[in-house]
């Protein structure tokens, strides 16, 4: 048995495969997968949004979502004008995913192929931490148009961006940008607040030649969207965070529309 | 100082990761000659490497344990091995943006070659 078997996906209607990814967890990778997707179809994008975390789905709650019946329910979901997949659709929140690599891989893939996703400007997909199963599965078998990177300012963050960077350089996926989040808190008396240090999203773009895409601040009714099922670019639209996300989507927009990796020629054998 | 900055200084270009990608070279067309692989390049170099060479470096976890051991006098051939004679795929499909897969004729097909270890292997 080889669970390394590649398929190779097609998805014909999707025109950018755009993979959020860091290496570290908790720096916001979904939160800012759902935001850009929201942010991205503010832009007049057809987007939709998958989450690849298979042990730890968080698409559900933040679009307000929980667990539906697989039978009778057509995947993908649609909230908020976006196309939804995720694990968390199909298992209990409280019942823990117990599984080994290849179901992973496994699971990806059927999101990817088996999952009718239709007309699509964009599919983001929402990455599990690390260089794993996920990651490796989408690289060999998905037409990844490209990779956005979030991490937070500080080092320990950057030493596994740094490595995800990394990641898609090796399997040839062009990293479109580097995005921080938590960059600053902005006080009610306007002073900026640099809680987790600075500079670490520009230091890390500038080390590996990629673009710095922008900071996101932080504010606290991020997370209180998020939890309550409506990412904060949706709910607040005129935020300075949800500002500044229409400018990470502009710059995504930009980044993608270049001509990206072309694929591999076949073999004449 | 903060460690990170510390390791930035010890000499690796500044731009490291993005160098690469820009002189990342591409296969522009891959085509069988003879008892080889004939590669074109995007920098304009030809290649020829033999698939007796390619087998031999197959780089699936299995091959590499099995060429970090002691060579045995004494292996057996299994029965598809000897059916098959020289090495020769039966197919070879893209990987994603950066390898190819060979599928060989003595039914081997866990190798995945990055596009740079094909450049490295060819002449």
């Amino acid at each position: 048995m080889n669970p390394a078997q590649p398929q190779k996906m097609a998805l014909p209607g999707v025109k950018n495969l755009l993979a959020v990814a860091s290496g570290k967890g908790g720096v916001g990778k979904s939160t800012v997968a759902a935001n850009l997707a929201l942010a991205l179809h503010a832009a007049g994008q057809k987007v939709g949004l998958m989450d690849a975390d298979i042990y730890g789905p968080s698409v559900p709650i933040m679009f307000g979502l929980g667990q539906v019946n697989p039978q009778t329910t057509p995947f993908p979901l649609h909230k908020h004008g976006i196309a939804l997949m995720s694990m968390g659709f199909m298992v209990d929140p409280n019942q823990a995913v117990i599984w080994r690599g290849p179901k992973v891989a496994q699971a990806v893939q059927a999101f990817l192929g088996q999952i009718p996703w239709g007309e699509l400007d964009t599919l983001v997909i929402d990455l599990p931490p690390g260089t794993g199963d996920a990651q490796l599965t989408l690289s060999q078998t998905a037409p990844l148009t490209g990779a956005v990177i979030v991490t937070t300012p500080q080092d320990v963050s950057l030493i596994d961006a740094r490595k995800g960077v990394r990641m898609f350089q090796e399997v040839r996926v062009p990293v479109l940008g580097v995005v921080e989040n938590m960059s600053y808190f902005m006080g009610d008396d306007g002073k900026r607040y640099e809680i987790f240090r600075s500079g670490g999203g520009k230091k890390l773009a500038a080390e590996a030649g990629v673009p710095f895409l922008g900071e996101l601040p932080i504010d606290p009714r991020v997370a209180e969207c998020g939890d309550n099922g409506e990412p904060i670019v949706r709910k607040y639209p005129d935020s300075p965070i949800a500002k500044a996300y229409l400018q990470l989507a502009a710059a995504v927009i930009a980044e993608s529309s270049r001509p990206g990796a072309a694929p591999l020629p076949e073999v004449q054998l | 100082m903060p460690r990170g900055q510390g390791a930035e200084k010890s000499g690796r270009p500044a731009n490291s990761y993005n160098s690469r990608m820009a002189n990342d070279v591409k296969p522009l067309s891959l085509k069988r000659e003879g008892d080889g692989l004939k590669i074109d390049w995007s920098d304009g170099a030809t290649t020829f490497v033999s698939w007796r060479k390619l087998r031999s470096s197959c780089p699936c976890a299995s091959c590499i344990e099995e060429r970090a051991k002691p060579a045995d006098p004494f292996r057996v051939l299994t029965p598809q091995e000897a059916a098959a004679g020289p090495p020769e795929p039966t197919a070879m499909k893209p990987v994603g943006h950066y390898a190819y897969q060979i599928t060989w004729n003595d039914g081997h097909s866990t190798g995945i070659y990055p596009v740079d270890a094909l450049r490295k292997l060819s002449d």
